[in-house]
């Protein structure tokens, strides 16, 4: 064997063995220090992608747009609707908290950020949003959309941030349904992905009676996720030798997410 | 060699990027297009056995740190994994180089189909390693497209990508096995 070679090996052994020692704060700084590097590569793709898609939106029909305004403007009657409504909830469970001596939680601020890119690996469901350290943004803050929880932030850069999606079979989050005592941990399936989201609860009880169409609330065990974040909907429910499991469908369209919110924890 | 061993590494690092902005096939039940094996094979037929293992470390580092969550706490996939995931097909490939060496078109476009059907084992490692570590064997359908899909895109990716750079190789000065070029 040629010397040239047997040297090779010994640099490419050392090297690979210095790489499994590495402590996994600095694989995460390495690859946020990455995922700074190549954004504004991953800015400009999602400013392309975002115009083509301005494009085919613009050719819509005026008539389809004419209705799509009577809708919008109807759902902004109901949402100001509602939003009246939980300020007055919001008012009247804080002077409860109060009167009950309970430590009144910090409100949370919310974040707006712009998804620039989804990761296309094969097992890990991921996105990349125009938000980081510089905005405040630290690992594990929970990410939602308007329709309810998305993930969390795994690898921060300055100004970029990485987010492990609920469809992640990694991502574990305590979950409620609503309208029982029921809870349980949800995850994605190794065949899940952004464009085929395969949630299931598991460890719910065997008598569990959930029915479909009930809404799976976050249950804020573990600290990361505020309680009664909307998640899903459950699919169906199917009993195992130990536990109930049920399918949950995600509120959130995995496959089209474009604008999140960071929730940004005040103290 | 040298300047066409940093462009295989410019190109594997692009490929990576662009990758971000194409969706799974979904006819394929989601399965990835992948570009950046079709490359690194190429460099490990092409390239002489220290650079071919520079290449298998850059290739696989650049992969989890770009494609895999690293979370603080614990991780089932560590970054530098990959390194060895891609040298095992590496190395087959490195030692069909003599083949290579021959420069004859029908051989080429063979390796180039050695290399799609070796992708599979790629994804098929990752999800070995990921079974274990999670201590759980996850079983579908979806799975099996999910490893062999990409493997099947491969198949016509791969010897365009093959002919493509071997005239790339030779404008950057590097002919292996060929006279050199006055």
């Amino acid at each position: 064997m040629k010397s040239s070679t047997i040297t090779a090996v010994g640099i490419f052994a050392v090297l690979v063995i210095l790489l499994f020692l590495l402590p996994q704060t600095t694989r995460q700084q390495l690859q946020g220090a990455l995922y700074q590097w190549i954004s504004p590569i991953l800015r400009t793709g999602a400013s392309v992608q975002q115009e083509l898609g301005g494009v085919r939106g613009g050719l819509k029909r005026l008539d389809e747009l004419e209705r799509e305004n009577q809708q919008l403007k109807l759902e902004n009657e109901q949402l100001r609707a509602t939003n009246s409504l939980l300020n007055n909830l919001e008012t009247e469970v804080n002077r409860l908290n109060r009167a009950l001596g309970f430590r009144e939680q910090s409100p949370f601020k919310l974040l707006p950020a712009r998804v620039i890119s989804r990761e296309s690996a094969t097992w890990w469901n991921t996105c990349t949003i125009s938000r980081g350290s510089k905005d405040g943004i630290a690992t594990d803050m929970a990410v939602v959309t308007e329709n309810g929880l998305a993930g969390k932030i795994t690898t921060v850069g300055k100004d970029v941030a990485v987010v492990l999606l609920v469809s992640d079979e990694s991502l574990r989050v305590s979950v409620s349904i609503e309208g029982t005592q029921e809870q349980g941990i949800v995850s994605g399936t190794r065949a899940s992905s952004n464009y085929a989201p395969d949630l299931r609860i598991r460890f719910l009880s065997k008598t569990a009676n959930l029915k479909t169409g009930m809404k799976v609330l976050t249950a804020g065990a573990g600290g990361v996720f505020p309680s009664g974040l909307v998640l899903g909907t459950v699919k169906d429910f199917s009993v195992r030798e130990l536990e109930g499991v049920a399918s949950v469908t995600p509120t959130v369209d995995l496959a089209d997410l474009q604008d999140v919110f960071v929730i940004i924890r005040q103290k | 060699m040298i300047p066409f061993f940093l462009s295989l590494i410019a190109l594997i690092f692009g490929s990576f990027v662009f990758q971000f902005f194409l969706p799974p096939v979904l006819l394929l039940k989601g399965a990835a297009i992948l570009f950046v094996p079709a490359i690194y094979f190429y460099g490990c037929v092409s390239l002489p056995f220290p650079l071919m293992l520079a290449l298998t470390f850059v290739t696989g580092f650049l992969n989890d740190l770009l494609l895999v969550p690293q979370a603080k706490d614990h991780v089932d996939y560590p970054a530098g994994v990959s390194v060895l995931v891609y040298l095992v097909p590496g190395l087959i490939m490195h030692g069909l180089r003599p083949l290579f060496l021959r420069h004859r078109w029908e051989l080429h476009w063979l390796l180039a189909e050695i290399g799609a059907a070796l992708t599979p084992f790629l994804l098929l490692a990752q999800y070995a390693i990921l079974s274990i570590e999670r201590t759980e064997f996850f079983y579908s359908n979806v799975i099996v497209w999910r490893i062999i899909g990409p493997g099947l895109i491969s198949l016509v990716i791969a010897p365009c990508v093959f002919f493509i750079l071997t005239p790339l190789s030779h404008v950057l000065g590097y002919r292996p096995g060929l006279p050199l070029a006055r």
